[in-house]
């Protein structure tokens, strides 16, 4: 079966990669390159015509969105996550879509605080954004608190690897350094994180993608 | 037998036209948002987040709207199975949905959450201006998965339940959408409009005669939407 994971070292992509290399499948890169116009390639809309990464080429066509990426592989060869007919998959599924549509988006406006509401609005919409963040930190250290899921550990690692980059992006990309986010706060997950990032797939892959020593609990600039 | 704690024009309403569609039967535990019963501790016991639906089943509750799609899905076959040769483009049209379009109207919605007083304004149009593209990267995969996307299934409630809110919330807020251009979700709210399930629960939930071509803001006999 060949799978190709369109891209970019530290992209939202990166999730994609970490969970093919835990799971030990043959896979191919296909890098992408924004200035290149490599998005906005007539081919690459045709498979995600939101023109974003991740894409994964299947041999039952392209997926995008990756949390459903995700769930597409964890059917398949499972070791990601709980499978659909396991009971522990009801809390899974409700924090998988927490992270994708909560986590995911809110990081993006800490990064990019000038897309929600315009540049002049920048400073408040991240520190905004920073607040609600720390928020849902709070339920994610509750949870593992408090239940320790098992689709929280490296044994089934496809939401912690998720959790790993977005946290890595909330840490060191926004530019103002008093819009960062910090860990210390949370130590459960920063051992969650930490676990993650010392399995041998993700040692490989942050070499393979520079994404330093530490990627989750320690990250700098790729 | 299934709880869906749920609130009147809440995204429990999502879940409520799924399962009436397809004859599952549950009951209903109304959250009184008046009161502000999200907040409570039983209610936070079920979903952290204190946000509507959850739906308690044998496997213990489900929080977040997509998370219960996906899961009545797979537990009563109202899309397609793991193996089949659709399911890729079922998911990735589910996440958009969730964590795309429902992300952007959210904000809408809740404005004050998002971003500055001051920059109100500015926010409303770009947001509003996203939603305008996703509402059209919907129809094109309404029109291209009319299968996915049907009266009843999951992809398809969801969809017109989002437009129905473009129309009304906030309650005081600038419109911005028109459906006329995007005649498939047209037709597809019209669809779901004359499903049996769609006139018992705009009944119960006070959404008026045409809930998804046309709608007005709720008179809910019970509950409170805010």
């Amino acid at each position: 079966m060949t799978l190709t994971l369109y891209h970019c070292p530290d992209w939202g992509s990166q999730v994609i990669r970490l969970a093919l290399e835990e799971l030990g499948l043959d896979y191919r890169i296909r890098p992408m390159d924004w200035d290149a116009g490599d998005f906005d390639a007539p081919g690459f809309r045709a498979a995600n015509p939101q023109g974003l990464i991740p894409v994964l080429e299947t041999p039952e066509g392209p997926v995008f969105e990756t949390a459903a990426i995700l769930l597409w592989l964890n059917a398949r060869h499972g070791g990601l996550g709980p499978g659909i007919d396991e009971p522990e998959a009801a809390a899974f599924l409700s924090w998988l879509f927490f992270v994708a549509n909560t986590v995911h988006p809110g990081v993006m406006a800490l990064i990019h605080p000038e897309r929600p509401a315009g540049p002049g609005a920048a400073e408040e919409t991240g520190r905004f954004a920073l607040e609600r963040l720390m928020v849902q930190a709070d339920h994610l250290e509750a949870l593992i608190r408090t239940r320790a899921p098992l689709w929280l550990t490296p044994q089934q690692p496809g939401l912690g690897h998720y959790l790993g980059i977005l946290i890595r992006w909330a840490v060191y990309l926004p530019e103002d350094p008093g819009q960062r986010f910090s860990l210390d706060p949370f130590p459960a997950l920063k051992a969650m994180l930490a676990a993650h990032e010392a399995t041998p797939a993700a040692r490989r892959l942050a070499v393979t993608d520079g994404l330093g020593a530490h990627p989750y609990t320690a990250p700098e600039a790729a | 037998m299934y709880t869906l704690h749920y609130a009147p024009d809440n995204a429990s309403l999502i879940i409520r036209l799924v399962l009436d569609g397809a004859g599952i039967s549950y009951r209903t535990a109304l959250v009184d948002r008046a009161t502000r019963q999200q907040d409570s501790a039983t209610y936070r016991a079920l979903n952290p987040t204190g946000l509507i639906p959850v739906l308690e089943t044998p496997a213990g509750p489900i929080a977040e709207t997509g998370a219960i799609l996906l899961w009545l899905t797979d537990t009563h076959h109202l899309g397609p199975g793991p193996a089949e040769a659709d399911r890729p483009v079922f998911l990735q049209w589910l996440f958009f949905l969730s964590n795309t379009a429902h992300a952007d109207l959210r904000q809408i919605f809740y404005p004050h959450q998002y971003a500055p007083v001051d920059g109100h304004a500015a926010h409303l149009e770009i947001m509003a201006n996203r939603m305008l593209r996703h509402f059209g990267l919907l129809e094109t995969a309404a029109l291209q998965h009319p299968k996915l996307f049907a009266a009843g299934k999951p992809l398809g409630v969801y969809t017109v339940t989002l437009a129905r809110w473009a129309h009304l919330y906030p309650v005081n807020g600038p419109r911005w959408l028109d459906m006329a251009e995007y005649p498939t979700l047209a037709a597809l709210a019209r669809a779901q409009e004359a499903r049996v399930e769609t006139r018992v629960v705009a009944r119960a939930e006070g959404l008026g005669a045409l809930p998804f071509s046309n709608p007005e803001q709720p008179n809910p006999p019970e509950g409170s939407v805010l």
